[in-house]
């Protein structure tokens, strides 16, 4: 975590400096080497307003580490004083009334420049893709396009046209609005005491164990051997009374988070059922979240037992702006099936007498509901594909 | 909007990468192009203690053309391909789908290889090389060894990657003379992330007729053989087909990706 040496140049001037390993191009610029032209907007790489260029190709300060660029050549908007296609492109803005709070400008200008000498045949459509990685809230972008295209008309004019820029070979976009997503909510009648609550999402989830139903409930009513089946989980005070205290870590790809809380546990022998009804926080992302999980036992005949399962589950914090039910789906899909072969392994060593196998190991488990939503709004910031 | 503090190293090889890698009780991750684990890191939805920033390796950038194919090291960038400055053994595919990633401010630092590692769903190239048949060159401590694309996604985010081993190149193989490809995404607005992905590859000469619909919340959902799909449209084997793949029973779901997949076969060109 020591501050380290980077070695680069900065509008055709060598630059060497200390700089902090998490410190980003964008800050660099700005608050070392005090060059303001470059912006910050969104500040995760969505709006284009800190775009520069790095060795000749336009990139988005934001996202890269200044350490990361060891070696490289930047140029900010103040290293285009000279430059005579961002000459023209300036009259250009002016003439057409491509700003006017000019906060996205310095990005927008060198966008633009990338798409004048890059793609001199480009027409307005194409014009229009190009910029769509910067985000401009004054203008309506109408004089911004006109503007990249009044300047490359005049480079075309002037012969200053080099390779071609065919328009995109992929089909892009549909021609027709996509209608919204329906709410998927599946119901196990009988599982749940009340209907979901408002703004909870909910899923079901069934498997099969091959022992009869009275000892797979013996096992349900021991919540520790329980909890141990579930990839992530831990109880971390013994239970008292259907209370539970306890904690869940999730790890999805590079994420990971550990929800800590507590939660009820409520079993009705005679109808093989329960429900537990908890929340949980993680500390790092001051995310909450409570949820529902019923449970219920059903015979199979030749001694086996269907596990129903259904999840009510809420959000709350700066991470619950959107969410998704196909991944998180997909996610309880997997972490059933780990849940239910942990849960088959103990009951067989049970049934032989043999000493409890330790618990599989699940990547995934219910983070899925932390992560679809980390995700659709990952997904809703950064216009990544 | 600030990372939390972490440590950076550049190493100069594969197995010095690989050691850091293996670095036990931290947690570290690859940084390549940082496209995407940039925006985490800043929103600190990633913490790592160490950062290993893989672009320097030569191992990595080198990239290499036979009869059968090329190799595209991992950080080879989505505007090298589009630009045609990496061989094209696909007529044209690679630099199209390319064209389509997100911005050209984002395709200039993004790499195939990361984007791949990154198993983000919604992306483009998981997609693109499960319908050419494309496999993967992993690199760890016990050697290298290759997989189908197709085997390498688990799932959202999950990939056969393991925390030791980093994804070395794709190797991407020479389509037939009479090849034809279709691709379409649906988006709401140009680079932003899809919602669904359609690909579909006819290769008569290697007897190839692959669809694959991309963009699910999982892993793709690979037709291998579509060809009567792509001899005669019907939405009701596409949705059927979908549902067998384990898309889900979410009508819109079902409805968006048979779209996206039937408007890929109708732009078979």
């Amino acid at each position: 975590m020591t501050a380290a040496t980077v070695t680069l140049t900065v509008n055709g001037k060598a630059v060497t400096a200390a700089v902090e390993p998490r410190t980003h191009l964008a800050d660099f610029l700005r608050e070392q080497l005090l060059l303001t032209g470059t912006r910050l907007g969104c500040e995760h790489g969505v709006c284009g307003a800190c775009t520069v260029e790095i060795d000749g190709q336009i990139a988005r300060a934001c996202i890269i580490f200044a350490i990361a660029c060891d070696g490289a050549e930047v140029r900010t908007i103040e290293g285009f004083d000279d430059d005579p296609v961002m000459a023209r492109l300036r009259q250009a803005f002016t003439q057409e009334h491509a700003l006017q709070c000019g906060y996205c400008t310095p990005g927008m200008l060198i966008a633009a420049r990338d798409i004048a000498t890059r793609l001199p045949e480009a027409d307005e459509a194409r014009v229009r893709v190009e910029l769509a990685g910067n985000l401009c809230r004054c203008t309506g972008y109408a004089g911004i396009v006109a503007a990249v295209r009044r300047v490359l008309e005049e480079r075309r004019a002037a012969g200053e046209a080099g390779v071609s820029a065919p328009s995109p070979a992929v089909v892009r976009g549909p021609a027709a609005p996509i209608p919204r997503p329906a709410v998927v909510a599946p119901t196990v009648p009988g599982m749940t005491s009340a209907g979901p609550d408002a703004g909870m999402t909910t899923l079901a989830q069934s498997f099969v164990v091959r022992h009869p139903r009275a000892r797979v409930w013996a096992m349900f009513e021991d919540v520790e051997r329980v909890a141990a089946c579930m990839p992530g989980a831990a109880l971390t005070e013994p239970p008292r009374d259907g209370h539970l205290v306890g904690r869940i870590a999730i790890k999805l790809g590079p994420m990971g988070a550990t929800f800590a809380g507590a939660a009820t546990l409520a079993l009705d022998q005679a109808a093989y059922r329960g429900i537990i009804e908890g929340s949980g926080r993680d500390q790092r992302s001051a995310t909450r979240a409570k949820g529902r999980i019923a449970y219920r036992l059903i015979e199979q005949g030749d001694g086996a037992t269907r596990v129903e399962i259904e999840v009510a589950f809420a959000l709350a914090g700066p991470l619950a702006q959107f969410s998704r039910a196909g991944i998180v789906t997909d996610l309880a899909g997997r972490l059933t099936a780990a849940f239910a072969e942990n849960l088959q392994a103990q009951l067989d060593a049970e049934a032989s007498g043999q000493a409890a196998p330790a618990p599989l190991e699940a990547k995934l488990d219910a983070g899925g509901l932390l992560f679809s939503v980390l995700w659709a709004r990952l997904k809703a910031l950064f216009g990544r594909s | 909007m600030k990372p939390a503090r972490f440590d950076y190293a550049r190493p100069a090889s594969l197995g010095e990468a690989v050691a850091l890698l293996g670095t036990r009780g931290t947690v570290v991750k690859c940084l390549a192009g940082g496209q995407s684990l940039g925006p985490m890191l800043n929103l600190r939805l990633v913490q790592p203690d160490l950062l290993v920033d893989i672009t320097r390796i030569p191992e990595l950038t080198r990239v290499e053309e036979d009869g059968d194919g090329v190799l595209l090291g991992a950080c080879t960038t989505h505007a090298a391909i589009e630009d045609g400055r990496v061989p094209d053994v696909t007529g044209g595919v690679l630099p199209a789908v390319a064209q389509g990633i997100a911005y050209r401010a984002v395709r200039s630092r993004g790499t195939i290889g990361g984007s791949l590692a990154h198993a983000d769903p919604a992306a483009d190239w998981i997609t693109c090389l499960t319908a050419l048949g494309a496999e993967i060159v992993v690199h760890g401590p016990s050697g290298r060894r290759e997989l189908a694309v197709a085997e390498f996604m688990r799932g959202g985010f999950e990939t056969a990657l393991e925390a030791d081993e980093i994804l070395e190149a794709v190797r991407v193989p020479r389509l037939g003379a009479g090849a034809r490809w279709g691709y379409y995404k649906v988006n709401r607005k140009p680079g932003e992330f899809a919602h669904a992905i359609g690909a579909v590859l006819h290769d008569p000469e290697r007897g190839v007729c692959r669809a694959v619909a991309g963009a699910t919340e999982s892993r793709p959902i690979v037709i291998e053989d579509a060809s009567r799909l792509v001899a005669r449209s019907d939405r009701a084997a596409v949705v059927e087909l979908l549902r067998e793949g384990g898309l889900g029973a979410d009508a819109y779901s079902l409805q968006i990706h048979a779209v996206a997949l039937e408007r890929a076969i109708r732009t078979l060109s």
